[in-house]
């Protein structure tokens, strides 16, 4: 291990400055990880879909009977 | 021929067996038979059973547990009168998270959601329950957090169920409430209770429809909180009359009584009923309803308070432990979260929310391996969903396990249910695409995003930020706009057009940009430059 200390020695400049140019890069919006959902939330949301699909099979079946009866 | 089976015992097995839709239809027949079906003959025992039977059943169709649900409309959200303090002070209202001081992290690593907390990893019914400040705020779909509750709120959701269960009984419904002489089934007690139930989580949603669709229409919900009322009032009635029956010494009614007020949104009453209910027994479930009400009030330090008492009778209990952690979590107190969260582990090792919420706190405490390990648990436990695979992605990518990443996010999109979720995958790969440097197909991926949901507001800042890597300034900028209209909750999109009219040297908009951004991000060092160095160009003029 001595060895590779005295190969490798860090540079530090003793004149002169050092400067680093500060540049605003834009930043990215972070990745989403996405949230679980929990079991009520599942049942509430299939409740919903299922009751939308009766409604929406409803009003199809009305249709249907308004263009028979026109 | 087959031998028939008796059919009530038929029944009673569908119902353990939860067919409920069967059973409720076998009653049915055994109702016609006998002749009268409204109210149960106490002549007829086996009517009555099967009366019972499918009231139970029609109730566990549509049951969704009380504690669970966290229904707030438009109406009550903005017009709330019942927090105690309009000015509360930091650290004591659920309506300021307040800035992060317990060394969470910072909305620059985190995503926030409009309410300004930091996204969590689990979805409720009642999560983001954060008010919105304005009426235009509240109106707007808050996409970014991507709630739980689209904004047409409760009154959709329990309407259209309602329509539904109205729907697919064609003769009218079971029991005709109106009809109904409460004070005789209240002398009935095990009656009593079932019916109660039925008018509660039943009947509560077939009648709010006559209402509820005007209302829907005319976009208020007061008016369905109205005739909800209504049903209510005879649940309420009915529990009333129970539980004077009972001389007021069954705790269970005093809590259904509760529970009503809590619907009708009279929650100093409903405290009243579930403290009484708790003196004469104490039960988790009324520690948690109590919780409720207070989280309603907006007073959490008072809810800790009683999770905490609730804890000395109860030690170790789940439910109790979690609710302290979504307090804290609400408050925006992530350290203590994950404590309790950690502890809700320690009794119950296979709690989801408990998993997902660590989980997501590590991969944002810059921790994605530990966070993988958290998931993969999850999976283990029979998780399957896009939302599990999509973090699993976007894990295995940030702890270098790439012979993962793409198989996982492949199996995302092809679980993913709806557009909404297939838009935040094809966002995140495309962050796996910056990360890899294929700009093309980071460029590709965050087209796709907006394809499949065109109110992605992260996906227009990223591409906003692919373009102007391009050179394309004005895209940019159109980009940014849209980003900065869409979600002004976000300091990304302020901050990134106030650079680019920066560069361009438009220095008033960058100046509003940048203003808007601080708003947003008080401790975003980058804004803090930018601001002063434009103050000293004004100073200059």
């Amino acid at each position: 291990m001595a060895e590779v200390k005295s190969m490798f020695r860090e540079v530090l400049p003793k004149q002169g400055q050092l400067s680093v140019e500060d540049i605003t890069t834009m930043v990215l919006c972070k990745p989403k990880l996405l949230p679980l959902k929990s079991l009520t939330l599942e049942k509430l949301e299939k409740m919903q879909q299922a009751a939308q699909d009766t409604i929406r099979q409803q009003e199809m079946a009305e249709k249907e009977q308004q263009q028979i009866t026109h | 021929m087959r031998s028939e089976m008796e059919p009530l015992l038929l029944a009673w097995s569908y119902f353990r067996r939860r067919k409920f839709q069967l059973c409720a239809d076998l009653c049915t027949q055994m109702l016609e038979k006998s002749p009268y079906d409204q109210e149960p003959d106490p002549e007829l025992p086996v009517s009555q059973a099967a009366w019972i039977l499918k009231a139970r059943a029609l109730t566990e169709m549509v049951y969704v547990d009380e504690i669970d649900v966290d229904q707030e409309g438009i109406a009550e959200m903005m017009l709330d009168e019942n927090a105690i303090a309009q000015v509360p002070r930091p650290g004591t209202s659920l309506k300021l998270p307040g800035t992060n001081q317990t060394g969470g992290p910072s909305p620059a690593i985190r995503p926030i959601t409009q309410a300004g907390r930091p996204i969590t990893g689990f979805l409720r019914p009642g999560t983001q329950s954060g008010r919105p400040g304005t009426m235009e705020q509240a109106i707007r779909t808050p996409r970014t957090a991507y709630t739980a509750r689209p904004i047409t709120s409760s009154s959709g959701r329990f309407v259209r169920l309602g329509t539904a269960s109205m729907l697919t009984s064609p003769d009218g419904p079971f029991i005709n409430l109106s009809r109904l002489n409460l004070t005789k089934y209240a002398q009935k007690p095990k009656l009593a209770k079932a019916l109660f139930e039925y008018i509660f989580h039943h009947e509560n949603d077939v009648k709010t429809i006559h209402l509820g669709d005007v209302a829907l229409h005319l976009g208020i919900d007061i008016m369905v909180l109205r005739n909800r009322n209504h049903i209510e009032s005879k649940a309420l009635d009915l529990a009333a009359l129970s539980t004077e029956h009972s001389q007021y010494k069954d705790w269970w009614w005093k809590v259904q009584i509760g529970k009503c007020y809590y619907r009708l949104g009279m929650y100093r009453e409903a405290e009243k009923q579930f403290k009484s209910a708790l003196k004469q027994q104490e039960m988790v479930d009324t520690f948690l309803y109590l919780a409720k009400v207070y989280i309603s009030l907006d007073q959490p330090v008072t809810a800790l308070n009683l999770f905490k008492q609730g804890l000395d009778k109860f030690p170790g209990e789940v439910t109790l432990l979690c609710g302290i952690a979504r307090i804290y979590e609400e408050m925006n107190n992530i350290s203590s979260a994950a404590e309790y969260y950690r502890e809700v582990l320690k009794q119950d090792n296979t709690h989801v929310e408990a998993i997902a919420c660590i989980g997501s706190n590590h991969f944002y405490s810059d921790q994605p391996e530990i966070a993988l390990r958290f998931y993969r648990r999850l999976l283990q436990m029979g998780v399957y969903n896009c939302q599990l695979f999509n973090n699993l992605g976007l894990c295995c990518f940030y702890a270098q396990q790439y012979d993962m990443t793409l198989t996982s996010f492949e199996r995302a999109l092809a679980l993913a249910e709806n557009e909404e979720e297939a838009a935040d995958i094809w966002y995140n790969l495309g962050h796996v695409a910056v990360g890899i440097g294929d700009m093309n197909l980071a460029h590709q991926c965050f087209r796709l995003t907006l394809v499949n949901n065109n109110h992605h507001a992260e996906a227009y800042n990223n591409l906003a930020v692919l373009e102007m890597r391009k050179g394309h300034v004005e895209q940019a900028r159109a980009l940014l706009q849209t980003a900065s209209s869409l979600a002004p909750h976000m300091y990304e999109p302020h901050f990134n057009f106030a650079t680019v009219s920066d560069k361009i040297g438009d220095l008033q908009r960058s100046y509003v940009a940048a203003q808007k951004s601080e708003a947003a991000f008080p401790d975003h060092v980058d804004t803090q430059h930018l601001i002063k160095q434009l103050k000293q160009h004004f100073a200059m003029l």
